[in-house]
């Protein structure tokens, strides 16, 4: 929201002793957040008002003509290609040697003929965007005075950041601005100049249908309005704050909003009898000011004339009840509508107005009378023979009162780590215009209007007042004492940063963050379709994920450009049967050939994972997934008995569309069961004095079969002497596959004997018999 | 004398450095220490020495012998037997194959360890929420304007993307009551646009702290501090009026800018201050909803932009990289 410095200094007693350029960093840490501020009537000087005496065609140019204007000093002769030029048009003149826009107004000839100067447009001004023609001054101008000095060009305009505003409805007008400063700076607020009422006939026929919708509806019925033409100092502010300049009544609908932050309507007064405000019949049509036919439901709150729509309320009016130029009465609308309705017609209508945007706020209901005495005051100065056509008509079912809080002194004190004297507190809170009274443990206060609406309703939002004022940067920072407890950590967070940091630095893992839904191009780039729970509103990437493989797998389809190895991971959230679970994903993606290694690295991480960080030994085994993985290399990882996590590849299809070349194995654990498991205590074992044997025997399978078989059968066969077995190596051969396992065999308590040694060979190879093997004998 | 010795010892190890044979062993080791070398010499001039002189010398003369010997026969020994003959290039770079973690891992564990050291817990929760934890429990009713400012992710399952890490504010309160100190880094989502400085997936950081007598004064302290560990300089802090439901009073908490110590710079757009995380008293209604009582207990709550904080530290200027998976990006980061 814009802000004119003009505009405040009118509602500031001894506002010559303000600063106006650099009040605002105090504004910023005691109110709002200032964005920006811009001085106005710097891009020009030696500007002077002056009347053109006498205007000739020029002999040799349509459009230009040669001027006499008097700036009261002397005469000079301009040329001029404006074509409002007239005799006895007051206008703006710059004088040689005057500057505008970093240019040096000199003597120049234009079409052969000298110019001794310039006439101004509002746009070369910088007061407005018409640059149809030059500036037309009021007739009553005195002549050869800086423009400055008659005209509020010159301005300090302050861009105020509306998100710092939601909760103060009270600081959407320039008096509410004004009231701040007055407070921060110690100077007095000056009370509006209202005009009086007074009409001794009907009121106007208004009639509230939903009162729990619009709280209060003030109307007033304006005559002989003749003049229709907005002052220059009001057009001046209207375009600094961004508006544009109408005509008398409407411009001043909008400064009142602009100046107490109460939305106004005026409508002619030729269309409107009877005035009902009430609900919309779901679809019904209306076209509103902008011209834009809208779709209405029975949420939204309408006004209307003989049960005709005329405006929608708080937001827009309709076309056919805009001011006409030609009309000389209006009905005066200052209303309090419910701000949550309004918001929500602004945002199903798609149109959020000057209105709306200070209706969502919560407006004070007693505005409106004010805004309509001020209405009608500055109107009285440009139209002194204006008449009422009605009463003030005030429709206003429930009266909010001010409402009282209790601030216990006690509160205060622990909010603040000191003891504020009862004088300064009230002195602060009176400066709100809040009224206090100091009792022995509290203050009693009562919350003015503009700011109980929902700002200020309980003793904390009281102790925030007082703390603004006061100045944060006046408080000490003081250390928390607590008790000195001791602190259980959840382990969520420290064990997924120490996986991590594992997987980073011993496998060369490199961290990726996903979104939480699919990308759709991406499934259907891979031919794979989810439903799961989705986003609403969406179209696209609107389904949210259930594999965080996928995720990975997206990121390693944009990597394989440049990378040809590498190793991603995540601990990130999926979505199953509607609950949140969360996944450690990691992702090995090397050339199509070292499949082999790459599913035997993953093996060896999960085991390492599982062994070094939470010391458990998983086991795996067959298990199945979505049919788009590879079905035939999908292994569970077993702990505990519990399948915790897979190791997998994607089948066939979906890895050649990602890449011919490249393949992918993704190990997935559920990172919930992995933070369920306990730290096993590291079982250790007394390093045997006396030495070991190794034995290796190569067992001949068949060449299709799997090591696991063997294992499984081997897992049968038991010794008091084993130490320990483990896979050698495997040789394959046409038709058989040859597996080399070591036996480490020995006692902690002795040395084996030759005789020892001998029985569990003869027991292992009778094992092997029993169970149909055969070994390759040396 | 001394001099003399020192000298012989220098030539005897320069020369030793020649020693490739047994003969060239043999003969330094004659020339040196054999009967005819300087050494005997002086070693033979003994007998005719004060007792004082022998004290001193003899020892000296056996000592410097030994090491000569060892000296040789070290040389000799390395010569025939030989360094085995290097095949590899000492002088090629190292394997720079590594992992990393990402940036905001990296931010987020700075922040938990600080505020680990004041005795917070570091807490995590769930990124599909619900309106109640999201918004009622934070006082943000239904139809409160104040969800227009998030703009929020609805499912069709009546649920939602969290908009915040507030709502664990509310589910740590229900948990572990009153005291507590915790902080909540975690994943959090607004339907925006995506540009250079907007993203829809974000991450923040929750700290909360409520006990008995819990005063802004602290908020000040805490903050300031928390800040002068992560940029490992003194910032200055400064509190504004902020306005967020769950808080009251609400503060907007701008600190000095780190790139130009709040002289003005294009960073903090000229003002010296950088608006970096919402804070304030945790409002009296919060707490209530979550069981905790508001006469009791006063709290204070901060939300602090983890992805943000990670654009400051890398002086990352396009918040976009941090999703996209690019390990041209990601690879430039470390483990911490």
């Amino acid at each position: 929201m814009k802000i004119s410095c003009n505009i405040l200094k009118k509602h500031i007693k001894n506002s010559d002793k303000i600063d106006f350029l650099n009040i605002w960093d105090k504004f910023t840490i005691r109110s709002a957040e200032v964005e920006g501020i811009e001085i106005k009537g710097q891009n020009f000087d030696n500007v002077v008002t002056a009347k053109i005496i006498e205007c000739e065609k020029h002999p040799k140019s349509e459009k230009l003509s040669i001027l006499k204007v008097d700036t009261g000093e002397e005469v000079l002769q301009i040329v001029c290609g404006a074509p409002n030029v007239r005799v006895g048009l007051i206008g703006a003149l710059i004088k040689i040697g005057g500057h505008i826009d970093d240019i040096t107004i000199s003597k120049r000839p234009l079409v052969g003929i000298d110019s001794y100067g310039m006439m101004c447009s509002g746009k070369e001004l910088g007061i407005s965007d018409d640059h149809s023609g030059i500036i037309e001054l009021p007739e009553d101008t005195p002549i050869g005075i800086d423009i400055k000095k008659i005209l509020p060009i010159e301005d300090i305009i302050v861009e105020i950041d509306n998100k710092s505003l939601t909760h103060r409805p009270d600081l959407w007008g320039h008096y509410g601005i004004a009231r701040e400063i007055a407070a921060i700076t110690g100077t007095e607020l000056l009370p509006l100049e209202l005009a009086d009422v007074n009409y001794d006939g009907k009121e106007l026929n208004v009639t509230i249908e939903n009162p729990d919708l619009c709280y209060r509806y003030t109307s007033l019925k304006i005559d002989n309005i003749k003049n229709s033409k907005t002052p220059l100092w009001m057009q001046i502010f209207l375009y600094y704050a961004g508006m544009k300049s109408i005509n008398l009544t409407v411009d001043l609908t909008n400064y009142i909003m602009l100046e107490l932050g109460q939305p106004m309507h005026a409508f002619d007064s030729r269309k409107v009898n009877n005035i009902e405000i009430g609900l919309a019949k779901a679809g019904d049509k209306y076209t509103t000011l902008d011209g834009i036919e809208r779709t209405l439901t029975d949420h939204d709150l309408m006004i209307k004339n003989d049960s005709k729509y005329i405006a929608i309320a708080g937001i827009m009016g309709g076309l056919d009840s805009e001011i006409i130029d030609d009309t000389d009465s209006i009905i005066l609308e200052s209303a309090c509508f419910e701000a949550s309705t309004v918001r929500k017609t602004a945002i199903s209508q798609g149109l959020r107005t000057e209105a709306s945007t200070r209706y969502e706020k919560s407006l004070d209901p007693n505005l409106t009378i004010i805004a309509s005495k001020r209405f009608l005051r500055l109107l009285k100065d440009e139209n002194p023979d204006l008449t009422l056509g009605s009463a003030l008509t005030d429709v206003y079912p429930n009266e909010f009162k001010e409402k009282e809080v209790i601030l216990n002194k006690s509160l205060l004190y622990r909010y603040f780590d000191f003891e504020l004297e009862d004088e300064a507190v009230k002195h602060i809170l009176e400066s709100l215009e809040f009224k206090v009274e100091i009792k022995k443990d509290y203050f009693k206060v009562i919350v003015p209007t503009f700011r109980a609406t929902k700002d200020v309703t309980i003793a904390a939002d009281l102790i925030e007042e007082i703390g603004r004022i006061y100045g944060y940067e006046n408080f000490v920072p003081k250390p928390v004492k607590m008790d000195l407890n001791f602190v259980k950590q959840e382990p969520a967070y420290d064990e997924g940063y120490i996986v991590k940091n594992y997987l980073a630095t011993k496998y060369n893992c490199h961290e990726v963050h996903t979104y939480l839904w699919n990308k759709t191009s991406f499934l259907k780039e891979i031919n794979i379709t989810k439903d799961n729970v989705k986003l609403l509103g969406k179209s696209e990437d609107n389904i949210l994920r259930d594999d965080l493989n996928l995720s990975l797998l997206e990121v390693a389809f944009n990597n394989i450009k440049y990378y040809d190895e590498f190793n991603i991971m995540e601990i990130g959230t999926i979505i199953k049967d509607n609950e949140n679970h969360k996944m450690l994903s990691i992702l090995l993606c090397g050339p199509q050939k070292d499949l082999k290694n790459l599913y035997n690295k993953a093996k060896e991480m999960t085991v390492n994972i599982l062994r070094n960080l939470k010391n458990k030994t998983p086991i795996f085994d067959f298990g199945s997934s979505e049919t788009y993985y590879n079905q035939d290399l999908i292994q569970d990882i077993i702990v505990d008995n519990n399948i915790i996590g897979q190791i997998k590849t994607f089948n066939k299809n979906v890895n050649n569309k990602i890449s011919k070349k490249h393949t992918f194995v993704v190990l997935e654990i559920d990172f919930e069961k992995y933070l369920n498991f306990d730290l096993d205590k590291t079982n250790y074992q007394e390093i045997s004095k006396y030495p070991s044997t190794e034995l290796d025997y190569t067992i001949i399978m068949k060449r299709g079969e799997y090591y696991d078989k063997l294992s499984k059968i081997l897992d049968e066969f038991t010794s008091p002497i084993i130490i320990n077995r483990k896979l050698v190596d495997i040789y394959l051969e046409e038709k058989t596959k040859k597996i080399t396992i070591r036996y480490i065999v020995g006692s902690k308590e002795k040395t084996l004997t030759s005789e020892e040694l001998q029985n569990f060979k003869d027991e292992f190879i009778k094992f092997l018999i029993k169970n149909e093997l055969n070994i390759v004998k040396e | 004398m001394k001099e003399e010795l020192k000298n012989l010892v220098e030539m005897a190890t320069e020369e030793a450095k020649s020693i490739k044979t047994e003969n060239d062993y043999l003969n330094i080791k004659s020339k040196y220490l054999g009967k005819k070398s300087k050494l005997s010499e002086y070693m033979s001039s003994l007998k005719d020495m004060t007792v004082e002189d022998k004290k001193k010398y003899g020892p000296l003369f056996n000592k410097i012998k030994n090491d000569l010997e060892a000296l040789f026969t070290n040389y000799y020994e390395n010569a025939i037997n030989g360094e085995e003959k290097i095949t590899f290039d000492p002088t090629i770079p190292a394997d720079e194959k590594n992992g990393s973690l990402h940036p905001v891992t990296i931010v987020a564990k700075e922040i938990t360890d600080i505020l680990k050291n004041i005795g917070f817990m570091v807490l995590e929760g769930p990124e599909m929420e619900s309106d109640y934890y999201n918004f009622v429990a934070l006082n943000v009713p239904k139809n409160h304007p104040a969800r227009d400012m998030q703009d929020t992710y609805w499912l069709d399952n009546g649920a939602l993307l969290r908009t915040h890490t507030s709502p664990v504010q509310a589910r740590a309160m229900e948990k572990y009551g009153a005291p507590i100190k915790m902080c909540v880094p975690g994943r959090v989502f607004r339907n925006e646009d995506l540009d250079a400085s907007h993203e829809n997936t974000f991450f923040q950081l929750e700290g909360m702290v409520i006990d008995k007598n819990i005063s802004i004064s602290n908020v000040i302290y805490v903050m300031k501090g928390m800040l002068r560990e992560v940029f490992k300089q003194d910032v200055e802090v400064r509190l504004r009026p902020g306005f967020f439901p769950f808080v009251e009073p609400g503060f907007e908490l701008d600190c000095s800018c780190t790139i130009c110590n709040g002289k003005g710079c294009p960073t903090c757009k000229n003002s010296g201050w950088i608006e970096l995380c919402p804070c304030g008293m945790v409002h009296p209604e919060v707490l209530k909803m979550s069981g905790v009582d508001p006469e009791e207990y006063t709290g204070f709550a901060f939300g602090l932009g983890l992805t943000r904080m990670a654009m400051m530290k890398y002086k990352i200027s396009d918040i976009r990289g941090f999703n996209s998976g690019d390990l041209r990006f990601l690879d430039q980061f470390n483990v911490r």
